[in-house]
């Protein structure tokens, strides 16, 4: 039945196809042989460091004799990043809900969101430096400390907490809001008891992927924590990170050393791995995003 | 628990809300509004009236100067073609258009005595005595069945020790009842459209209002849930005042005591449903009911 | 571009069409029942009978039709009140087309050789001419929804039954004869058939005012004088 008139599709269109399809199969490998470089070098050279004296041990310190573990390290991220989450989380979901609910389209919100797109492109170094000369050069409560390292780190997380959870919030249908309204509640109560539940799930991943982020920022660490070889809990004193314990590590003449700054950085690379992996656990189960 | 009076007269010193037929002491909220001091009648039903309604949308006048009466325990249906003003009047009438940002009203509306546009009215409480059902369901995605039926209660802070019991209440108000009472703890998007917005009215119901606003109830359902929720509402006005607005001018015939007709604002007709729909008076609600015009 | 419901519009001018033209059945039909009664044509009075069959069908069809845009269409308004006069109508010409039957039933009955008396005769003869006005004057009344016209049937009809009692009287007068008595009684006969059609044109004329104004009045005539107001 050649009378039907749909015609076969012409060998040249099929060269063109073959060769878009080409191009983009290509440009996809040669953007993903870093990222396959990088976990590979990082498997070669770090694997073998990963001893349970690694976990167990702190960084001695001595130019001679056992290198040491980094346990003062993982837990010094752990706790910097975690006060630097207890202080940007709460108030950057803040702000958001602030730019969803209340501020809508003023000038004032649209103000505030402009600024907060201008830090997320701010260097990390510069929000070091800001808390270096504010914070450490004045020697408000001591010089170099933890907790001014978590204010740094928080500066850095706020902007990309208060974008994705605003983009959360966003995607709360309306419906609800306005159901909840006309029940007769007041905003305060809409919001606390109907969006933040809703939202949720938005809003823990959110929060985890700037964890995730703040982890493996160095810079503004070294300029208000700066370093230190032993495990402590007090946020007050200088402390050792896994990002300052890498850059002191990799330059190291002795080997040893240096192997372990490459398992420092695969125990980085790790945490932040499985924080990606959990927030998109959660968002899968999330009705919303 | 006393034995349910059928005409009951609320005590004049305590709070009160309007009881429908077996209401008990125990059921009103510490938390309600007090009605009569208010202005709202004691007992038997709700009149809503409109005076001079204009309402905006910035610079765009939606609502053109309408006066209406809503009378008690009636189901009053508002027609007209799409973009008319009719749900924008509506939601002036439970004060939901002013949520909308850079949206405004102008006038008068009052639930018996009480102008709830007065200076000094609590809007919140002004919905709770006017509720709103929409067009989509929207249950509480987040919430079971039960809580969604008590979220009215929780969102205003009412206070109640038998909250089972008014959602149990609501549930068997609205004929849902029997097909959830195995299953409250199961989250309220679990069931199918028109239970969800059974579940809705409910949820509605519960918080106990003098009026009820639908907006298009059943847009989003098919027939045989359609014609429930119609029966429903048949059953409900015998203790709420209820207004409907509705693109379906076969849904206004069958449920609607009174129609009005709107167009471009105004209204145009409001009579009876039957003179509507054999005789309209004006030229243009000949037309559009007719389906010359739509 | 086509206007909204283009169809049920279609189908409802052609169900008034219809109707419309089942009125001038009934006007071909009364005139052959009236010439066959004149001349004592008992041929012309048996197609009479036998086309009765056209008018029956015409009922069914306008009734099915009817049902079937009730249903489909679910008209309101103005629509709705003229689908129910339309059903009513066709109903009153179903029943003027039995009367017209009637009368040409009569024919073969009434004798061929009786003598007639001319006044009788002339009356019927008037009689058909003013009820053959009154189902035209219905057809244009229905079609242009003209309630003056409508209103005017009444009128004509009061001449119509005052036509049907002057028959009986000079029927019973010539009741002595015993050749024409006979032939009398079945004037009376035919007299009372034709009023009837009159009465149907004034239940069309209701009709019509119902569809204009939305309200039922029923018309006074000659049997009840008084108006009673009704709305529908």
């Amino acid at each position: 039945m050649s009378d039907i008139g749909i015609a076969a599709i012409s060998p040249a269109r099929r060269r063109k196809d073959r060769l878009m399809r080409g191009m983009l199969i290509g440009g996809t490998v040669i953007a993903l042989i870093p990222l396959v470089l990088i976990i590979y070098y990082l498997l070669l050279k770090g694997l073998g460091s990963l001893t349970g004296s690694f976990f167990t041990s702190d960084p001695t310190g001595s130019f001679f004799g056992p290198p040491g573990g980094i346990r003062s390290a993982i837990f010094g991220t752990l706790e910097i990043v975690a006060l630097a989450s207890l202080i940007s989380i709460p108030i950057g979901i803040g702000v958001a809900l602030y730019l969803t609910e209340y501020g809508n389209e003023s000038t004032f919100a649209n103000v505030v969101r402009y600024f907060v797109d201008v830090m997320t492109g701010v260097p990390s170094i510069v929000f070091g430096l800001f808390i270096y000369i504010v914070l450490v050069l004045s020697g408000i409560g001591g010089s170099f400390t933890g907790w001014k390292g978590s204010i740094a780190i928080s500066l850095l997380m706020l902007p990309i907490v208060v974008r994705s959870a605003e983009v959360v919030l966003l995607l709360v249908p309306g419906a609800l809001r306005e159901a909840a309204l006309a029940l007769g509640a007041p905003r305060w109560r809409v919001v606390t008891r109907v969006v933040l539940p809703t939202a949720l799930p938005g809003l823990i991943t959110g929060s985890l992927l700037a964890i995730a982020r703040g982890m493996g920022e160095t810079a503004p660490l070294l300029f208000t924590v700066a370093t230190a070889n032993a495990l402590t809990f007090n946020l007050g004193s200088q402390m050792n990170t896994l990002p300052t314990q890498i850059f002191q590590d990799i330059t190291s003449p002795r080997n040893a050393i240096v192997s372990r700054a490459w398992g420092a950085a695969l125990t980085l690379v790790a945490i932040i791995l499985i924080l990606n992996l959990i927030a998109r656990a959660i968002a899968r189960r999330s009705r919303l995003a | 628990m006393t034995p349910p009076d059928t005409d009951t007269q609320a005590e004049p010193k305590e709070q009160s809300q309007m009881s429908s037929a077996g209401g008990s002491p125990a059921e009103q909220a510490d938390e309600a509004p007090n009605l009569a001091e208010m202005g709202v009648r004691e007992g038997a039903g709700h009149a809503i009236n409109v005076k001079g309604l204009h309402a905006y949308y910035g610079n765009t006048h939606a609502v053109k100067g309408i006066d209406i009466t809503f009378p008690a325990n009636e189901v009053t249906a508002i027609i007209g073609p799409s973009g008319c003003g009719k749900s924008t009047m509506v939601r002036c009438i439970n004060r939901m258009h002013e949520e909308i940002p850079g949206a405004r009203a102008e006038g008068s509306v009052s639930l018996d005595d009480l102008d709830i546009y007065g200076s000094g009215i609590d809007v919140t409480s002004v919905r709770r005595m006017i509720g709103m059902v929409f067009q989509k369901p929207n249950p509480f995605p987040t919430m079971s069945i039960f809580d969604n039926v008590a979220a009215g209660l929780r969102l205003t802070g009412t206070k109640s020790d038998n909250l089972r019991e008014r959602v149990h209440k609501s549930l068997r108000a609205v004929g849902l009842w029997g097909e959830v009472k195995s299953r409250l703890n199961e989250p309220g998007i679990g069931l199918s459209g028109g239970q969800q917005q059974r579940l809705c009215i409910a949820r509605t119901v519960a918080v106990e209002p003098e009026v009820i606003l639908m907006d298009e109830p059943c847009s989003a359902l098919d027939p045989i849930a359609t014609l429930r929720v119609e029966e429903l509402i048949d059953e409900l006005k015998s203790r709420y005042t209820i207004v409907i607005v509705t693109h379906n001018m076969q849904q206004a015939a069958r449920v609607a005591d009174s129609t009005v007709f709107m167009l471009d604002g105004e209204v145009v007709e409001h009579a009876p449903t039957n003179d509507i729909f054999t005789h309209p008076k004006d030229e243009r609600t000949e037309r559009y009911v007719t389906g010359k015009f739509g | 571009m086509k206007e909204t419901r283009h169809q049920f519009r279609e189908d409802l001018k052609e169900l008034e069409r219809q109707v419309l033209g089942g009125l001038d059945l009934v006007v071909s039909q009364l005139d052959r029942a009236q010439e066959s009664v004149t001349y004592q044509d008992i041929e012309l009075a048996g197609m009479v009978v036998a086309d009765d069959d056209r008018i029956d069908g015409r009922y069914l069809e306008v009734h099915q039709g009817i049902l079937s845009l009730l249903a489909r269409q679910a008209p309101v308004a103005g629509d709705l009140r003229i689908v129910a006069a339309l059903l009513h109508v066709i109903r009153c010409i179903e029943r003027m087309g039995d009367q017209c039957v009637n009368i040409a039933k009569l024919v073969p009955l009434s004798g061929y050789e009786s003598p007639k008396d001319k006044q009788i005769l002339d009356s019927i003869e008037r009689m058909g001419q003013l009820a053959r006005s009154q189902v035209t004057q219905a057809k244009e009344a229905l079609g242009g929804r003209n309630v003056e016209l409508a209103q005017d049937l009444v009128r004509q009809d009061v001449e119509i039954n005052r036509l049907n009692r002057e028959i009986f009287k000079r029927a019973v007068e010539i009741g002595d004869d015993i050749d024409m008595r006979e032939w009398g009684m079945f004037m009376i006969l035919v007299a009372r058939c034709l009023e009837r059609i009159g009465d149907n044109t004034v239940d069309i004329a209701e009709q019509v005012v119902f569809v204009v104004t939305g309200l039922f009045r029923e018309m006074a005539d000659a049997a009840s004088p008084a108006e009673t107001a009704r709305t529908s």
